[in-house]
């Protein structure tokens, strides 16, 4: 058997051993996934504590909904739809204290699309500065990371996690968010034309 | 009636969307004609993968040892209290 045919064995014996109550193949669970968890959380939320409470609350979720959880997806995708969830509900919970950015398509075309130049760029789009990621990844640099993805609404902000940075096709995102496959490509592009205005400035000077 | 040519804003918001699948469809072809003639295209779809690339290569941290010791210990009484319940 291969490594990973064993560890989904292992893993599907985990899971039916702990839903059957068996408290030692749970805590192996909790011990395999709470990386992921917290380091997802902490993608989406932005803060450590929130993260902290998210995998807390995430668990007892899982604990509460194992029996629930038939295998027809992978358990990390059921664990990542949980956590989504968890910080989309809590966000929602937020959103009165939060200022809400517009997020526009990407502009500075031509107007009109009968015309010759209609939809031609009306501008030139200067080139980004070009040196290894390890070099460029300042002080600097995460600050202005950091601030931009927190700008971002949750719903685009989830989804560019998970399909750019989680590395995630758009069908299993969709299947996670339970959202269609165009409604995850529209969310996506507006989280990278987003997040990629917010990096120009720093980028090209 | 001769096909209108495949625009910049069309390209901006395909790419946008589609970076990193397969582009082999047809309109996917004539989106790569467009990019081998138009700089300003491809400088859009460079600063786009640099974009991901930059927040890919971001270093996170990983869950503290402090953290995690405080989690395991709740996690467990949440459990025997929701057990207890039941």
């Amino acid at each position: 058997m291969t490594r990973s045919k064993e560890d989904s064995f292992d893993e599907r014996s985990l899971i039916a051993k702990a839903k059957s109550g068996d408290e030692r193949a749970f805590t192996a669970l909790v011990n395999r996934y709470e990386d992921l968890v917290y380091s997802f959380s902490l993608k989406i939320c932005r803060d450590q504590e929130k993260a902290e409470e998210t995998l807390q609350d995430t668990f007892v979720n899982v604990f509460r909904k194992l029996r629930q959880f038939d295998g027809r997806s992978k358990f990390s995708t059921w664990l990542y739809r949980i956590v989504s969830n968890n910080c989309l509900m809590k966000q929602r919970r937020r959103k009165a204290e939060e200022v809400t950015v517009s997020i526009d398509e990407p502009t500075g075309f031509h107007e009109g699309d009968d015309s010759e130049v209609g939809g031609a760029l009306a501008q030139t789009i200067p080139s980004w500065v070009d040196s290894p990621l390890d070099r460029m990844m300042t002080r600097e640099l995460r600050v202005l990371l950091d601030e931009a993805i927190e700008k971002l609404p949750m719903d685009c902000r989830v989804v560019f996690v998970l399909r750019d940075i989680e590395g995630k096709s758009a069908e299993e995102t969709a299947r996670i968010l339970g959202l269609s496959v165009p409604a995850v490509k529209s969310r996506l592009r507006r989280a990278r034309v987003f997040l990629r205005e917010q990096l120009t400035e720093y980028m090209t000077s | 009636m001769k096909k209108k040519p495949v625009t910049c804003k069309e390209v901006f918001n395909h790419i946008c969307e589609n970076l990193d699948e397969k582009m082999d469809s047809p309109r996917c072809r004539e989106i790569r004609r467009h990019l081998d003639r138009c700089p300003n295209c491809v400088a859009y779809l460079d600063s786009l993968k640099k974009t991901i690339r930059l927040y890919r290569a971001y270093p996170q941290p990983r869950l503290p040892e402090k953290a995690r010791k405080k989690f395991r210990t709740e996690l467990k009484a949440q459990l025997s209290s929701i057990q207890r319940v039941k």
